[in-house]
């Protein structure tokens, strides 16, 4: 194979493994092709994209191994663990910290067959669905019966149910309709043993610790997902748009904490520094835009906005009216920059963090300049989503380029975590950690923390089959 | 040489995107098979072109899984971008170095030896006027379109010179195939019978026929002096202008998107104006219009691949049975013959059932 890998080398595997997992699932559902290993090397770890140009993958999976069933996956997970074969799991691909990459020479297990809406309940408002259903069609399958789950992220045409579970993933809309542990009410997970962990859908329990919270966030690493049922929303009856331009960063976000502390809940909510303004609105230019989407029934649409307009024009808020919400809702799945960039030797990069609103602006403030300050930076600019009472995610966008573009880009990712840090922060909002962000969890979780997830890892998977090198497995990653 | 560069850059910016329009890839949703997205098809594409792969032969196989329908252009990121060139141009090199599968093999084989895909084949040529109706391949198997076709043209009163079988084709096939040469002559040939008929303007019910006749003839330099439409055009002028005249109905009907009808050719709303006037109810399925999915016989999904095409009808008929409608439409007599299980109909057919004698 004349691509090169630069982080862990392809296994040879066992030749029971090979003919167990055939005898599962045929053949044609276990490739070692060139095309297929090539395929599932790479999830959107954007430093492995801007190197795959170059031939240059992370990892190369021994097997891509595709089950059509859970019973299929129970039977595989214990033929690995038998031949003690690393798996890692696959959903679409999307993942921006590489918690898909088959590191430590594993198989992928696609999930991708496994795209099934399975039930819907429109007395309960809630909806089954196999894990390898992509967003776009979950939320077209739901919205031609007149509903949505409220999960829009960026990702929505390329990332699964399973991986939304599994990065404990955030969409556009969650300031209304919650974040991904916020509508999964229950979901079937092969652990790794084989065994099956089936959790109810039920609206809340209180039957010990809450075991889905594990599999949320459990980044493939302690069970995988097989299928889950989220709980769905009548389509709203009443969209209302709202612009408004602030003074500064701080401003805008006090305005927005003082919305949802008088219970206002806005779909969406977004504050664009003035980078991120014009570049998205190059009419307003570089002003802080924040925009608003009120949605719903209508006589709460209408109150919600209401609420949002009054408290913004009182501090200060200079309405935009409709056009740059418009405008937010033609491009916010346009991913196209960053390709274009990188192939012009640009680094390009997002990092999501998570702050009480006491300490929202300061994080912004500290993560922005010292991102700024690293050799090479082109360009950061970020802005505040997902937001709560107590405080928001804050999202920066960061590009630059560099003789040594590793250095550019561990350089700049070390300066955000450490502000973050500084700054009472949470490392991750809602991409999770895959394996570049292992680098900073002890520094998030502390040393007992990390002790209490290792111990879970190792109680429920002694071996390390699931995702080895993920979320607490080994250390600080090195290129070769 | 700025263009070819430019070329480059568009799909090395594709290999490098986060597939943002794989959820609409109809032999990706049927398979699961990563590989198969239209990043993926890229970054292959790519890494071949570069020398990175040491089985070519295998990325030059996949090309020919794809179902060249356009869903992942129809739903791309970028403007002025279109991975079926470029997989188009990964067939030719497969082509040209011989390696393509056999089942294409025949394919072309069969064309070369009769003109056309199917074999030896009946000329149709009659009637006169400045309207042709060109009886594409998939029609002329299709008697009770070809029947329905009849009716329709008779009460509407048009003269219209209907052609079609022997050895005329567009070249579709060929194209598919990867055969530059080969389809460089079916299109001359297929223009030479075009002139000789004198014809202004033809109707046609393949939608890729008529992309062919249009788009990618003129991309190779042949430009056909006359006007190509597809029939559901003809259908909606002669509903206009009061040329038919309909029985009423209220039964319910799914209507069935053929890919290039849709991505292509935009023809979302003509196909559903028309059943609407004709009185039915429309009954769309979940993935329909600009989501739809192909049937699975584009004459690209590796054409005779039975395994793969098999999954993307199978696929396709299970979307559209879960509207339970009465009857099932669509614009495309492959898409009709493909999807047969659920007695799916021609949309002239469904004109042709309701037409009554002009008052």
């Amino acid at each position: 194979m004349k691509v090169k890998t630069y982080l862990s080398q392809k296994g040879v595997l066992p030749r029971g493994f090979i003919e167990g997992v055939r005898r599962i699932i045929g053949d044609e559902h276990c490739s070692q092709q060139e095309g297929d290993l090539i395929s599932y090397s790479l999830d959107y770890w954007l430093y492995g994209v801007f190197l795959s140009q170059k031939g240059e993958l992370p990892a190369l999976p021994s097997a891509v191994i595709s089950p059509a069933s859970t019973a299929q996956i129970q039977e595989i997970v214990r033929c690995a663990g038998k031949y003690k074969v690393p798996i890692t799991p696959f959903g679409g691909g999307s993942g921006v910290l590489g918690g898909a990459i088959p590191l430590n020479g594993s198989v992928v297990l696609n999930l991708q067959r496994m795209n099934r809406f399975l039930n819907l309940d429109e007395f309960s408002l809630v909806a089954e669905f196999e894990a390898g259903v992509m967003g776009a069609n979950l939320e077209l399958e739901l919205s031609h019966r007149g509903y949505s789950a409220g999960n829009i992220p960026q990702s929505l045409y390329c990332s699964t149910l399973g991986g939304w579970i599994s990065t404990r993933a955030a969409g556009q809309f969650s300031t209304k309709y919650g974040k991904i542990e916020d509508m999964v009410l229950g979901m079937e997970v092969v652990l790794p043993d084989g065994n099956l962990l089936n959790i109810k859908p039920v609206p809340r329990r209180s039957v010990g610790p809450s075991l889905k919270d594990l599999f949320l966030g459990g980044e493939g690493a302690l069970g995988i997902v097989t299928r889950a049922t989220v709980s769905i929303h009548p389509l709203p009856k009443l969209t209302i748009k709202q612009a408004f331009i602030f003074p500064s960063i701080e401003a805008a976000v006090d305005v927005v904490r003082q919305i949802l502390r008088a219970e206002a809940r806005p779909a969406v909510v977004r504050i664009f520094d003035e980078a991120e303004s014009e570049r998205y609105f190059p009419k307003i230019g570089r002003k802080v835009t924040t925009i608003f989407i009120s949605e719903g029934e209508t006589e709460y649409a209408s109150l919600d906005a209401r609420v949002i307009r009054r408290i913004s024009r009182q501090n200060g808020g200079k309405s935009s009216g409709e056009e740059p919400v418009d405008i937010w809702l033609q491009k916010r799945f346009d991913i196209g920059l960053g390709p274009v960039l990188m192939q012009y030797g640009g680094i390009v990069d997002t990092i999501e963090v998570s702050a009480l609103f006491k300490d929202a602006a300061n994080v912004y403030r500290d993560m922005v300049s010292g991102m700024r300050a690293v050799e090479g930076v082109l360009e950061v600019s970020g802005h505040y989503s997902h937001f709560y009472r107590e405080g928001a995610c804050l999202y920066v966008t960061f590009a630059g380029i560099s003789k040594d573009p590793l250095r550019y880009y561990q350089d700049t990712w070390d300066a955000a975590m450490q502000a973050t840090l500084q700054n009472n922060g949470s490392i991750s909002h809602h991409h999770g950690v895959g394996f570049w962000r292992m680098q900073y969890i002890e520094q998030e979780l502390g040393a007992s923390g990390v002790r209490v997830l290792k111990s879970i890892k190792n109680a429920l998977d002694p071996e390390g089959i699931l995702n080895r090198g993920k979320l607490v497995d080994g250390g600080r990653q090195e290129r070769d | 040489m700025a263009e070819d560069k430019k070329e480059t850059e568009r799909i090395a910016r594709c290999a490098m995107c986060a597939d943002m329009c794989k959820y609409t890839c109809p032999t990706y949703l049927a398979t699961g098979r990563e590989t198969l997205s239209p990043q993926k098809m890229a970054r292959l594409i790519v890494y071949n072109e570069k020398g990175f792969l040491e089985d070519e032969e295998g990325c030059l196989d996949l090309m020919f899984q794809s179902a060249m329908c356009g869903a992942c252009s129809r739903h791309c990121i970028y403007d002025d971008y279109d991975l079926r060139k470029f997989i188009h141009k990964a067939r030719v090199k497969a082509f040209d170095s011989g390696v393509i599968p056999e089942d294409v093999k025949k394919r072309v084989e069969t064309f070369r030896k009769f003109g056309n895909p199917d074999g030896e084949r009946e000329l149709i040529d009659k009637g006169a006027g400045e309207y042709g109706y060109f009886i594409s391949c998939s029609s002329y198997k299709d008697k009770d379109l070809l029947k329905a076709t009849e009716k329709m043209l008779s009460k509407s009163g048009l003269a219209i010179r209907r052609f079609g079988g022997g050895d005329m084709c567009c070249g579709a096939p060929l194209y598919y195939a990867g055969d530059t040469e080969g389809f460089r002559h079916a299109s001359l040939k297929m223009k030479a019978e075009i002139e000789t008929r004198q014809v202004r303007r033809i109707v046609v019910d393949c939608p890729t026929c008529v992309k062919m006749m249009t788009e990618i003839y003129r991309e190779i330099g042949v430009e056909l002096d006359v006007e190509i439409v597809h029939t559901v055009q003809l259908i909606e002028a002669l509903l206009k202008q009061g040329g038919l005249g309909l029985k009423r109905e209220k039964r319910t009907v799914t209507f069935h998107d053929p890919c290039i009808l849709s991505y292509d050719l935009a023809m979302f709303s003509i196909p559903r104006e028309i059943i609407t006037a004709l009185g039915f109810n429309l009954k769309e399925p979940v993935y329909s219009a600009e989501h739809t999915h192909c049937c699975g016989a584009t004459y690209g999904a590796k054409i005779g691949d039975h395994r793969l095409k098999d999954a993307v009808t199978s696929m396709r008929l299970n979307e559209l049975r879960n509207t339970a409608a009465d009857i099932y439409v669509t614009a495309c007599p492959t898409c009709k013959s493909v999807l047969s299980e659920i007695n799916m109909k021609y949309i002239t057919e469904l004109v042709a059932e309701r037409i009554i004698a002009k008052r």
